[in-house]
This record gives C-alpha cells, sequence and structure tokens, in this order.
C-alpha cells in the first residue's frame, strides 16, 4: 500500500498533486479503456476522438472559468445564459451589418466582459451573495436572448464557424496524415519532456531531493505515449478534419490559466480568498477586486465558449446554454475542488470534465439513451464527490495523527516515510 | 481527598493512529468529588486522552479499560457516555449563535414527549439551571448577544441539564477575561461541593495551582506523574518541570533593550463601531512606540485594544472619525492594508485560525501570503526564492515540521505562531503589532515566541504586544499602556509595572499620572 | 543524465508512431471519402446501422416514432440506434447522437431535429462519412447535407385546423362576429410557421372582414408562438390572456391551437377560470386529446399517423439500401435556405367528434377510446 501511494508520490509529485487528482486520472483512464472495449474500439477512433473534443471544448472553457469562481468561494448560475446571449447578439450583428468574423469574436468577449463587470459588481461591490446575482443573471440574460433574438434561430456566416466546427487546415507534403496536427502533437511532445527537465532543475536549486531517474523518464514517457498516440489520431482522421480549432483554443486557455492559477500572485489571490476571505483581507487582498475579476473572468470565458458553440452549430438558437452551468459546476467539482471553495485545480476541473464528456460519449456510442446517460451521469458526480467528502472525513483523524505526532525537524523529507503517506488525506492541493 | 472512593480510573490506554502512537499505556485515576487537573504541553495526549473516555474514540479502537464507578465501561460514542453521566465541554464551544439560551441548553435534549417540546418545562428548568451555574440573564436571549464569558456557562448549564456526574472542561477559560476566569473557577469550587467531579485541562497553570486538587502530568503521549496538589507543594513551577521534563528558569528569555528614537505616534485616534455607529471603539487614543522597543497594551476583554490595532492597520476595522499617524515624523494615511503594509506595518491576530491563516496552506504559501511581491516578477511567482524564503524561516524560527510544503493544520499552536509571525516577518515591517501572541500555545514554545520578538526589536523595529495575561506584558515589554473603554489611561514603564497597578488602571476611565 | 531521458523518449515515441501509423483513415490520400456525395445507386449491406435521432419525449409522438423505428427497422434487417435528446440540453445532446451515430457507420441517419437550423456541422459531417439524411418531420436548414425530407402536408395541416375553427364554431354559434384567440408552436421549428401560416390563409379573410375578432389583438406569430412546444408556457401565455382580455362576462369562441398538447393546456387554462370551453383545435391525435373530443371537450384534432409517416421513412431507407433512389411527390416548395429539399409530403386529415370512430378504426390505440 504505502509502496504504491509512495509511486504515486514520486509519478505526480508531492505537492503538485494529491490523491484525489491521481484518482480522478486513474478514473479517467480507466473509463477510456472500458469503453474503449465495449464499444469495440470506437472511442478511441480519429472520427470519434475529434468529434469528442469539438463536442465538449466548450464545456471545457466554462469549467476553466467557472473553477476559478469555485475557489473562489462563489458560484455562477448564469453561465449558459450569458452564452446563450452573446451568441444571439453576435449572430444578430453579422446578419445585420456583416462585418468580419473576427471582429465579432472581439465584440462577444466585451460583451461577456460588460456582463461580468455588471455582475462583478454586484458580488463584489455590493456584496450581494454571487449565488443570487448569478442566479438572477441566469433568468436577466436568458431573457435577453430571446428578446433579441424573438426566441428565433439565426445562422451565422462560414467564417465564423471555423472557431466552432474548423480543423487545422491541410497543408504540405502529403504524409497520410494533418501536417499542422503533427507539428502541434510535436511540439506538446517538447513541451513536456522540457517542462519535466526544468522541474528537476528547480527542484535541484530548492535543494530538494530530486526524484530518481527513471522517475522522471516515466513521468515523461506515459504523457508521451499518450501524446503521440492522440497525434496520430487526431492527425489521421478523414481528410479535411483533423485537431479542432476549438480544441486549440481550449488547450491555450488551459496552458494560459494553469500557469495563472498556479504561479501568479495575482492566482494565488484567489486561492487565498476562498480559503479565508477574512485572512487574505488582512494581508493586504485586495478581495473586492479578485472577486469582481473572477466573476468577470467567468463571463468572459461564458461568451467564447457561447460563440464556439453557436459556431459549431452553425446558428444561435434559443435554447443554446441551456443546462451549461450544471455540466461546468459538475466538472469542477468532480475534478476535486471544494464546495467551500480554496481548493482545486484547472487540470482537475478539465480531467473532471473530461471523466464526463468521455462517460457521455462512451453511453451515446453503446446506444443508451439520454434518460438513462444523466442517470449515471449523476450518480457518478454524487459518488466523485462522495468519494472527497469521505477523504476528508479520513483526513480529519489524520490532522489529529499529525498534531499528537511529535515532530522530528530534521526528519528526512516525506515522501519515503510511511508515516508521512498515511495522511495523504489532509493534504491541500492548492499549489497543483 | 486521597481516601474519597475513585469515580474513575483509565487503565494502561493506548491509542494508535496509522504511523503514530498517540497515547502510550496512560494511567488516570480520578477520586469522586474532586476537582482533578491534566497537564501537558500541546500534543502530549490530553485531548485525546478526552476523546477516549468520552467515546468520540469508540471501543474497540484503543486498548486499555476504563473503569467507571467500579465497573468497566465500554463507550460507543458521544451519546453513551453522556448517558453514563460523562460531559465534555470543549475549547471550541457547541453553541448555536442564533438560538436562545433556553434552547441551546436543551439542543438534542429536548423536555418534552413524541418530538413536541413541552417549553413551559424547558423554560423553568432553564431557570433553574442557569441559577445553578450563577448565569444572570433572560433564557431567550440569544446565545450571539451575550459574552463569552457567558456562553461558556450556558455550556456548562447544558452539561447539567444532561445530569453529569463527571465533568469535563476542555481549556475553559482560554477565551476569558480575569473576572469571568475567576467566577468559573469559583463556580467549580461550588460543584465540587455540590458533589460533581470535574476533570480540567488547562494551560494556565496558575490557575491550576489555585484550583485543582490533584494533577496528571502528560509528556509524550504518556503519563509523567500524578501529583496532589496540596500534600506534595505543587506550585507552578513544579508543574512546568513535569510538563516539559526540564527546569524553566525563567519564563522570560534575557534580553537587554536597546531604544532609539520614537519613530512611529498615533494623535487623536478615534473610531466608530461598524455597525452601532454611535459606538465609539476607540476615542482621542495616542500613543507613541520608539525603535527596539517592546510596548504593551493592556486591558480587560473588550476595551477596544484589537479593535485600535486592526483600525490602524489599514482601517481593517470600523469606520474612521479622526486621528493622525506619524512615522518617523512624517504623517501617513492608511487607507487599505496594502497601504500598511507598504508602510512597514505588521499586524497578527490574535485569531490565528479564524483571520491568520488560510488553513488550506501549507507552511511556505502562508509564510509569503502577505508580500507576494518579494517573491515575484511583474505578478509571475518565482518557486525558488518562495521555498528559500520560507525554508529561511522554517529554519531560523524552528518551526517544528519536516518539510515546508506541510499544511499548516498538521501544526500545532505554537508552530502555527511562528508561521504567522513569519509571515509578517517576510513584509519587512517597521512596526510589528501582535495581539495575544501567546494565546492557546504551550510553555516551551511562548517561551521561543519571547524569544522571536525580543530579537524583532533588537533588530530596531518597533513591536506592539496586546495581550490579556498580565505577567506576560510585565515580564516582556519595555513600556505598557492601559486600555479602558478605547482610551488610552496609563502608560508605565517596565521598571514601574506591577500586576495591581496596571489592574487599577485597565478599569478606571481616569486618565493615570505617569509613574 | 538528460541523455537517458531523451533517448528512453525518443525510443518510446517512435515506437508508438509505427504502432498507430496504422490506424489512419486516411487511406493514402484523396480516395474516396473526398468525394462526400454517397452514390445512392451503390446500397449498402442489408444489416447497416440505421441511425434515428428524435428530440426530447416531450409528446407521445415522438415517443411511438421511437418504437415505430425501432421495431420496423429490425423487421426490415437492419440494426436500429434510435436516440431521444435528453429533457434540459437538447440541442446539444443531439449533437452529440448525430456524431456518435457517425462515428458508428450508420448508412442513414433519420433526424426529427430539436431545432432545425443547429445542426448543419453534424449533418455535413455525416454526409462526409458518407451516410444519406433524412429529415424527419422538420426540415434541417441551411446545410446541403441534407438528402431528404418526409412529412404530412404541414400548410394543410394549417388550412385544416383554420377550417375547422371555422366550422365548429358556426356549429356552436350561427352568427359572427367570433372573438378568437390565436396560439402558434415553438419558433425554432421550421414547421410552426408552416402551420400558422396554413391556418392564417383560411383566417385572415374572415378576420379582415371583421367576421373573426383576435381578442387580444396578438395576430403576429412572434406573440403567439410557445417555447419548446411546451404545454406550461401556453398555460401560461392564456392564463395571462384570460385576465387581461377575458374578465367579466366577456367570452371567448375559439382558440387556435397548433397541437393537442398545447390544445388540453388551453383547454386546462380556460377551465381554471371557470370560463365557457371554446372551440380549441388541435393536432397528432394524442390518446388524452382523442378522450377529450370524444367527451365533447377539444374540438378536432389532426390525424397525421405516425404509423404511416414511419412506414414511409422505412420505405425510403429500404430503397437507398437497395440502391434505388427513394420516391418523392415534392421537389419544388421546400427550401432549407441553401437547397430545394426533395421531400415526400403525406396528407393529414381532420377529425372532430363526428369522424372520430371511422377515423381511428385502424389504430389499436385510439380506436377503443372512441367506442
Amino acid at each position: 500500500m504505502s509502496r504504491a501511494k509512495e509511486l504515486q508520490k514520486s509519478l505526480f509529485g508531492g505537492t503538485t498533486s494529491n490523491a484525489r487528482q491521481f484518482g480522478m486520472i486513474f478514473t479517467l483512464v480507466a473509463i477510456v479503456l472500458l469503453f474503449q472495449i465495449l464499444t469495440d474500439g470506437l472511442t478511441l477512433s480519429p472520427v470519434n476522438l475529434i468529434s469528442l473534443v469539438s463536442q465538449y471544448s466548450y464545456i471545457l472553457i466554462l469549467a476553466i472559468g467557472m473553477l476559478m469562481v469555485i475557489v473562489a468561494g462563489h458560484i455562477d448560475l448564469s453561465v449558459g445564459s450569458v452564452a446563450a446571449f452573446v451568441g444571439i447578439v453576435v449572430a444578430n450583428i453579422m446578419q445585420d451589418y456583416s462585418i468580419p468574423w473576427f471582429l465579432a469574436v472581439l465584440i462577444g468577449l466585451v460583451v461577456g466582459a460588460v456582463i461580468g463587470a455588471w455582475q462583478g459588481f454586484w458580488v463584489a461591490y455590493v456584496g450581494v451573495p454571487a449565488f443570487i446575482v448569478t442566479l438572477a443573471g441566469m433568468m436577466l440574460f436568458r431573457g435577453g436572448n430571446q428578446y433579441i433574438g424573438n426566441a428565433d434561430t439565426i445562422p451565422v456566416p462560414e467564417g465564423f464557424r471555423t472557431i466552432g466546427a474548423g480543423f487545422l487546415p491541410e497543408v504540405g507534403p502529403n504524409t497520410g496524415y494533418n501536417n499542422l496536427t503533427l507539428v502541434l502533437g510535436l511540439v506538446i511532445c517538447v513541451a513536456v519532456v522540457v517542462r519535466e527537465w526544468r522541474g528537476r532543475r528547480t527542484r535541484h536549486q530548492m535543494q530538494a531531493e530530486v526524484a530518481p531517474m527513471w522517475i522522471s523518464v516515466i513521468r515523461v514517457a506515459i504523457p508521451l505515449v499518450v501524446v503521440v498516440f492522440a497525434t496520430l489520431q487526431f492527425a489521421g482522421g478523414r481528410i479535411g478534419t483533423s485537431f479542432p480549432v476549438s480544441g486549440i483554443i481550449l488547450g491555450v486557455l488551459v496552458v494560459i490559466y494553469g500557469f495563472v492559477t498556479r504561479n501568479t500572485a495575482g492566482g494565488r489571490h484567489i486561492y487565498a480568498v476562498g480559503g479565508n476571505a477574512r485572512a487574505a483581507e488582512l494581508s493586504g487582498v485586495k478581495l473586492k477586486r479578485v472577486n469582481f475579476l473572477v466573476m468577470m473572468n467567468m463571463s468572459v470565458l461564458a461568451a467564447l465558449a457561447g460563440m464556439i458553440f453557436v459556431a459549431r452549430s452553425a446558428a444561435s438558437g434559443p435554447q443554446d446554454g441551456i443546462g451549461w452551468e450544471l455540466d461546468a459546476i459538475a466538472a469542477v467539482f468532480v475534478g476535486g475542488a471544494a464546495v467551500s471553495g480554496g481548493l482545486g485545480t484547472i487540470s482537475g476541473s478539465i480531467v473532471g470534465g473530461l471523466v464526463m464528456a468521455v462517460l457521455n460519449n462512451g453511453l451515446q456510442l453503446m446506444g443508451v439513451g439520454s434518460d438513462r446517460v444523466q442517470i449515471i451521469k449523476g450518480v457518478v458526480l454524487l459518488l466523485a464527490v462522495a468519494l472527497d467528502a469521505y477523504n476528508k472525513k479520513q483526513g480529519r483523524f489524520s490532522v489529529i495523527d499529525s498534531l499528537m505526532r511529535p515532530f522530528r525537524r530534521d526528519a528526512a523529507p516525506s515522501s519515503a516515510s510511511p508515516v508521512e503517506t498515511g495522511q495523504e488525506h489532509g493534504k491541500s492541493p492548492v499549489a497543483g | 481527598m486521597s481516601d474519597a472512593p475513585v469515580l474513575l480510573e483509565m487503565r494502561s490506554i493506548t491509542k494508535e493512529f496509522p504511523g503514530v502512537k498517540a497515547l502510550s499505556d496512560v494511567n488516570l485515576v480520578v477520586r469522586s468529588g474532586e476537582i482533578h487537573a491534566i497537564a501537558g504541553e500541546n500534543g502530549a495526549g490530553k485531548s485525546t486522552l478526552m476523546k477516549v473516555l468520552s467515546g468520540v474514540y469508540p471501543y474497540g479502537t484503543y486498548s486499555g479499560e476504563i473503569l467507571y464507578q467500579g465497573t468497566e465501561s465500554r463507550f460507543s460514542d458521544i451519546r453513551a457516555s453522556e448517558h453514563a453521566g460523562i460531559v465534555i465541554i470543549h475549547q471550541e464551544l457547541a453553541l448555536v449563535p442564533g438560538m436562545s439560551i433556553t434552547e441551546n441548553i436543551f439542543l438534542g435534549n429536548e423536555p418534552g414527549r413524541g418530538g413536541v417540546i413541552d417549553w413551559k418545562v424547558a423554560n423553568r428548568r432553564a431557570i433553574e439551571l442557569m441559577a445553578q451555574v450563577g448565569l444572570e440573564e433572560d433564557p431567550d436571549t440569544l446565545i450571539k448577544d451575550i459574552g463569552v464569558g457567558k456562553q461558556q456557562l450556558v455550556e456548562i448549564a447544558k452539561a447539567f441539564a444532561k445530569d453529569v456526574k463527571l465533568l469535563i472542561l476542555d481549556e475553559p477559560t482560554a477565551a476569558l477575561n480575569e473576572d469571568d476566569s475567576q467566577h468559573l473557577l469559583e463556580l467549580l469550587r461550588g460543584f465540587k461541593r455540590q458533589g460533581i467531579t470535574s476533570i480540567i485541562i488547562s494551560h494556565k497553570l496558575n490557575e491550576i495551582a489555585q484550583v485543582a486538587d490533584s494533577i496528571t502530568i502528560l509528556r509524550d503521549g504518556r503519563t509523567i506523574e500524578t501529583l496532589d496538589i496540596k500534600a506534595d507543594g505543587v506550585d507552578e513551577d513544579r508543574i512546568v518541570r513535569g510538563m516539559v521534563g526540564r527546569e524553566l528558569h525563567s519564563r522570560f528569555p534575557d534580553h537587554t533593550p536597546n531604544i532609539g528614537e520614537v519613530f512611529f505616534e498615533v494623535r487623536d485616534w478615534t473610531v466608530r463601531h461598524p455597525i452601532s455607529s454611535e459606538r465609539l471603539v476607540a476615542k482621542h487614543s495616542g500613543f507613541t512606540v520608539r525603535r527596539g522597543e517592546i510596548v504593551g497594551f493592556a486591558g480587560l476583554m473588550g476595551a477596544g485594544r484589537t479593535e485600535l490595532a486592526m483600525s490602524l492597520f489599514g482601517r481593517s476595522y470600523g469606520n474612521y472619525v479622526s486621528g493622525q499617524i506619524f512615522k518617523d515624523g512624517k504623517e501617513i494615511v492608511l487607507k487599505s492594508v496594502s497601504d500598511a503594509i507598504d508602510h512597514g506595518l505588521a499586524y497578527v491576530s490574535e485569531d490565528r485560525k479564524a483571520i491568520g491563516l488560510n488553513l488550506l496552506d501549507d507552511i511556505k504559501t502562508s509564510m509569503v501570503s502577505a508580500k507576494l511581491s518579494k517573491i515575484s516578477n511583474h505578478g509571475v511567482l518565482d518557486q525558488v526564492r518562495e521555498y528559500e524564503a520560507a525554508e529561511s524561516y522554517r529554519k531560523s524560527l524552528r518551526v517544528k515540521a519536516p518539510t515546508v510544503d506541510e499544511g499548516v493544520t498538521k501544526l500545532s499552536g505554537g508552530n502555527q505562531q511562528k508561521v504567522v509571525l513569519a509571515k509578517w516577518m517576510f513584509t519587512d515591517p517597521d512596526l510589528l503589532i501582535l495581539d495575544e501572541p501567546t494565546r492557546g500555545i504551550d510553555v516551551g514554545a511562548k517561551y521561543e515566541i519571547y524569544g522571536i520578538i525580543q530579537r524583532l526589536a533588537d533588530q530596531g523595529k518597533g513591536v506592539i504586544v496586546i495581550s490579556s495575561e498580565l505577567p506576560e506584558l510585565i515580564g516582556l515589554c519595555d513600556r505598557i499602556y492601559t486600555v479602558f473603554e478605547g482610551t488610552i489611561t496609563g502608560e508605565i514603564l517596565h521598571k514601574d509595572a506591577d500586576p495591581e497597578l496596571l489592574m487599577k488602571q485597565m478599569t478606571s476611565a481616569k486618565k493615570a499620572q505617569r509613574a | 543524465m538528460r541523455n537517458i531521458l531523451v533517448r528512453g523518449v525518443a525510443a518510446g515515441a517512435i515506437a508508438l508512431l509505427s504502432l498507430a501509423a496504422c490506424s489512419s483513415e486516411r487511406e493514402g490520400g484523396d480516395s474516396t471519402a473526398t468525394s462526400g456525395s454517397t452514390e445512392a445507386a451503390k446500397g449498402f449491406p442489408a444489416n447497416s446501422l440505421i441511425g434515428v435521432a428524435l428530440p426530447a419525449k416531450t409528446s407521445e409522438n415522438w415517443v411511438l416514432a421511437g418504437d415505430l423505428f425501432t421495431n420496423g427497422l429490425k423487421e426490415a434487417g437492419f440494426q436500429a440506434d434510435v436516440q431521444y435528446a435528453g429533457s434540459s440540453t437538447t440541442v446539444a445532446d443531439q449533437q452529440a447522437q448525430i456524431s456518435a451515430m457517425v462515428t458508428k457507420g450508420a448508412k442513414v441517419i433519420v433526424i426529427g431535429a430539436t431545432d432545425a437550423a443547429q445542426l448543419s456541422t453534424q449533418v455535413e459531417a455525416a454526409k462526409q462519412a458518407g451516410a444519406t439524411v433524412i429529415a424527419y418531420d422538420r426540415l434541417i436548414k441551411n446545410t446541403q447535407g441534407v438528402d431528404y425530407y418526409v412529412a404530412y402536408d404541414n400548410f394543410k395541416v394549417g388550412e385544416l385546423q383554420g377550417q375547422a375553427l371555422l366550422d365548429g364554431m358556426a356549429k356552436k354559434k350561427p352568427s359572427g362576429p367570433y372573438t378568437v384567440e390565436l396560439f402558434s408552436g415553438s419558433s425554432d421549428d421550421n414547421n410552426s410557421a408552416v402551420f400558422f401560416d396554413g391556418a392564417m390563409s383560411v383566417l385572415k379573410p374572415k378576420i379582415d372582414s371583421g367576421d373573426v375578432v383576435v381578442g387580444s389583438g396578438q395576430t403576429d406569430i412572434k406573440q403567439t408562438a410557445t417555447d419548446g412546444w411546451k404545454a406550461e408556457n401556453a398555460q401560461r401565455r392564456m392564463d395571462s390572456l384570460l385576465t387581461s382580455t377575458y374578465n367579466g362576462d366577456k367570452t371567448l369562441d375559439g382558440v387556435l391551437s397548433p397541437n393537442d398538447t398545447l390544445a388540453r393546456a388551453i383547454i386546462t387554462s380556460v377551465k381554471g377560470a371557470g370560463k365557457p370551453l371554446p372551440i380549441v383545435t388541435g393536432q397528432d391525435s394524442e390518446v388524452e386529446s382523442v378522450k377529450s373530443i370524444v367527451a365533447g371537450e377539444q374540438y378536432s384534432t389532426i390525424n397525421k399517423d405516425t404509423r404511416n409517416l414511419v412506414k414511409q421513412t422505412i420505405q425510403m431507407v429500404k430503397d437507398l439500401q437497395a440502391g434505388k433512389t427513394p420516391e418523392v411527390n415534392d421537389t419544388k416548395s421546400y427550401n432549407n435556405g441553401v437547397k430545394v429539399v426533395p421531400s415526400f409530403l403525406l396528407p393529414p386529415m381532420i377529425v372532430t367528434k363526428d369522424n372520430v370512430v371511422e377515423a381511428y378504426a385502424n389504430d389499436p390505440n385510439l380506436a377503443p377510446l372512441t367506442k
């Protein structure tokens, strides 16, 4: 037992990961493999991977923003309505004024920012709970969507559809694969290696214990195997299809927001506010500004998600965005965030969202009806969070343990000590 | 006392958590009708022992046996132990703030039939119970409207409602002022006369010496000794020796102050209460701090010391009315906490867990959290610098944790306090305001904290210490201000300070002459 | 040290490359798949997968259609994959379901669209993958990808509804002017406007002549729309109309309702207000409405027997399988915005209390209700 945990810790990093995240990644892999078998290999086929990414990228984009909102101790129920509102506004503008599509995207983001500023104002500066503000927003912008669109479906031009239904174009020599996707995969591979190498260098600089080389090799090799496999699958799809543009947008956002939440003062402030708002305030964190920006950011991402969906659907309709907030919130909680705030990671939320997405997709491939799919998804959400609650309960005991335990100040770093691994649950995953 | 029958005997109790032995072969004998103190440093096993006794850790999760009233008891949960008349009152009170005294007394134990509460009976019994514990309040008063001292009494009344035979109090006076503490101790003596047995866990050794009949000292999960207070002539020093296993020659490190010029001055500081605007929490207060000086703020609970300090610290409490702050001869205006930090102020709050720390953080994240700009370039954190800064504090302040990646909840009170001190030292302050810096900390750690405070002063910083423990102020501070109802009522130099004089000025509005 | 890392990684990558290379779906560049459109003439194996994507189970008709498709396709020897969209995230669900059908290699995909304008990406993907797309009951808009459209003649349905409303009111009250209210379907459903326009083609002359008065004055389709075809929305609107327009002893003679679910909601609302029941039209021959007609509450419904529609659709699938071009009877009327979709239209039939017995004589579910 302790050996497995030891290995897990050295592979996933002692501080940047926790048992929960490991569990979720494991679950994701298990679900993928399960469906791969149950669907006779359809799950990991190029066609399905491509449609999986383009179907769920907008939900995952919402999950990024939602994670930050939830970490800060709030919730946003309005994302679906905001997405629908921005979608209809953008579709309308393009229809009426025939402006270039990238300008329309820009306008959409600005509209999202304005909506976010509105909601952030009430949450941060007036002090109305985010639940109420965004519940109001949910109605307000749903109504706005129907007012502007007359509950009608408005088509969008071909160019605009790129962001939701577009793929990396075919360029260069015929290699039997989509060349740009191959390049993208190569870039990611290099990034994985460089990251591990820099991580080792940092550990070295910190004079912390550097994991043995074979651990690093495994830690690089596993992602590389996944990336190379995925690259070949995505690049090997039908001509004209390859890695979806919306997936690229998602990837860029994950990298940026992952960095912001992990490695910047601003990101640290979000966790501080969610963990203990008063303590954060007394440490000089500008509470109101953080709350304002978090809410505003969410609406900007909701606007983007809305536009991607509209682009993918080729039209903005009155039912856009219904229920999205729930999918995004579910992804974040399955991904290990705490309802009370202060805990959770971008990568965890993405994994959580992927678990739900693969589940949905796999069941659909098996021809399971949407009624039963919903039931299964509900059970999975409940179990995932219940597991977390159970772990925490165990963790409470281990917190007491550690208080009881006489500390050995000069003890070796904990990764190797069996005493420590028993108390893994109480660990804070903030940094990951 | 020693010939009274034995009420409770815990025999060779051993309790293990994964990888750690919290209790090892602990014995405890409590005689009927006595007040029995349990002392030990934080982490010595006191709370675990009481959790074993009260069934929080049910029978089967520990080894050893509990003999209660002559028979072996195997409690499966708290209800079982309460049913047997053992009631534990925790340090964190288990009261619902929005409910009345009566409702709280009978919470989970409501008189009546079939789930319907008989309010007549409840109110009558509540009044009886309140009389028994000496609480004079309308039973319909909400808990949030009465002070901590009275809340403690409600908690005891609640225990009485359950027909208590053995009352266990975990740090009952930790949050109480001198008066309320005395009242509570007096009450314990009264219970003794009524034949109720008490076990008291306390860090306040003078109280133990004052009220207890016998004492069991734990260290590192083992029973060290059980002493009869009177027969063995036990005093505070004797207890300390048992707890830490060595003599503490002095409770304060030797220190020769090196005091410089006045560099910080507050004039005419007046602040309104944040909610009831007619109340002033600080009234025309003024004081000075010199470089290298440790200045004490003495006052009773509710005197407005914390409010004064927090209102200075970037107006983080109340509504500013008037007043000026001068630093190095220049007036400074601090409208926000970040202004205050930028001008070299630091405030270490009295409530570590509620507002001092983010309990989800690890040590290094906490230590750098008040000045992220020091470890970042254009907002991007440098994790190497963060680690190095935290590691150097861990070493210099001797924080007992294997690495700075440890979560702060895993630390003892003393070590948490060191983390908070490090967090504020990291901001390079010129003036540190320390609000109850040793609350809930065991003796050994207190000594270390005092040492840190003195070192800070020696670096030429000004330090303000707010404390409810007069011996601490007298032992540590170069100068002490007394605060009463939001006003500074006196200023006493170290050489003139004695508890009686301080107490007099802390309880009167008259501004005393400088001694 | 670093060399080991780099070398290990490179070795793994190469091994994988060679392993995954065989899974490409490109078949050596530009070949058959690029041409996109399937050669219908070639046909496909008789046990192929046929996908059927239907909207959420909001009306009996869709549930019945689903059952009929499942059984009918199986009887014909096909593998059937019949899916309903979820009740909350309908459009996204249906998009995902169609994609899944494409992944599974369905040869024909029959789509009853939730939102007829938001499926073009998936329909085109289906087309690319070589599937034939049949729009069932609702025309899919703005895409070249849709091959056939099969439905009842919806303009005709509207005409019949309008006429039934006039006939019913005339039967009850010999002379006008008659006060009516108008309801139309969900605005995201292409058919709503067709029904409404059909009905208005009959009613408009009467309204212009003053013979028929719309009490609330709401005659625009945007005012009369019922979001999502939801009964609660119709009921809510009727409640408001009754309070705003028909307080006191003002009477309401007739209500144009586009389908049965909404008709019953309207009747519930009127009953709740304690008003005498107006003439209410309907459509779809739902069980409860047939009972209501027999009981003399709802005036009329339309019999667009789902059996016939499904039967016709399955016939088209069979034709495609055999490599024949399916029969169509309208190649002009149904323009989806980018192309005229070849359509097969079935004639609808009006049902009132007078002909209810004959109309459902052949329907095993409905016939007993009329006895």
